[in-house]
């Protein structure tokens, strides 16, 4: 393929945040993967996080709930992808219901812009004495990935094509 | 089908696309051109990109035109933004928490 610069400017389609802690990987660790833990800092100031379940393996699904200070709900859920352990943890992010139904944003009065599914992966090093996380997360519609890059074009894409021939 | 810009920008091969054609505007043969993969492959992501609203496609005679509509990577920037900012203040209150943590077993060790 030929090397083309993509022009669209890079960070505005994915988010990507390194922090050091001043703590042992282990214990950032535990933070993301433990639920009694996680939910000791999973949202935004005064938000609480009242739900918490994971299933931690790749293929496993979590289910949690950040609540706002006004008392709104917010659920999300999503499948393991990858976890190595105090290294790698690869991860879905959609919205959710209770119930842990995957919902649009619209659902939660985001705009219908927002993707459906998208995907964290977050690494773990040790750094002078404290742990470096790299946070990343990108709008790219994991499982609709997966589709296109799988077994090839479907039917209905080779009939829009046809058109264009 | 879903059609949105972030299907858009999931395959390399459309990445490459919109990058040469935020250049210039070009032709459907002047687009595969630059790839290696075939004629009908290249059509059938610049119609995914005119479905998804980042690329148009004028007909000229017995040619058809490419143009990027790149306004369109905005909405990207939107899903990004509130994105970040929670990030951010989740990330402040892990800090806090891991501080917090290493505190009260310090404090618990010296007991």
């Amino acid at each position: 393929m030929a090397k083309i610069n993509v022009v669209a400017e890079r960070g505005k389609q994915e988010i990507v945040i390194t922090r050091v802690f001043d703590a042992p990987r282990e214990l950032v660790w535990k933070a993301w993967i433990d639920p009694e833990h996680f939910q000791r800092w999973w949202g935004p100031k005064d938000y609480t996080c009242p739900f918490c379940q994971m299933d931690l393996r790749v293929g496993g699904k979590y289910l949690n709930c950040m609540r706002s200070p006004e008392g709104q709900d917010f659920w999300s859920t999503g499948v393991y992808r990858e976890i190595v352990p105090l290294e790698r943890i690869v991860y879905t992010d959609c919205f959710a219901d209770a119930e842990g139904n995957v919902v649009p944003a619209t659902h939660y009065g985001m705009s219908a812009d927002f993707p459906l599914e998208t995907l964290v992966t977050v690494t773990f090093e040790d750094s002078e004495g404290k742990t470096k996380m790299t946070l990343k997360h990108i709008g790219i519609p994991a499982g609709q990935m997966k589709e296109l890059a799988g077994a090839g074009w479907n039917e209905s894409f080779d009939k829009l094509a046809e058109s264009l021939k | 089908m879903r059609r949105d810009v972030f299907q858009a920008i999931a395959d390399p091969n459309r990445r490459a696309i919109i990058g040469l054609l935020a250049n210039q505007k070009l032709t459907l043969s002047g687009v595969a051109e630059h790839f290696d993969i075939s004629r009908p492959a290249i059509s059938r992501h610049i119609k995914i990109l005119a479905e998804c609203g980042l690329v148009v496609v004028h007909r000229k005679g017995r040619e058809r035109y490419c143009e990027a509509r790149l306004d369109k990577l905005n909405e990207v920037s939107g899903w990004v933004e509130h994105y970040r900012k929670v990030w951010e203040q989740r990330l402040d209150r892990l800090d806090e928490y891991l501080t917090e943590l290493q505190k009260k077993e310090r404090d618990h060790g010296e007991n």
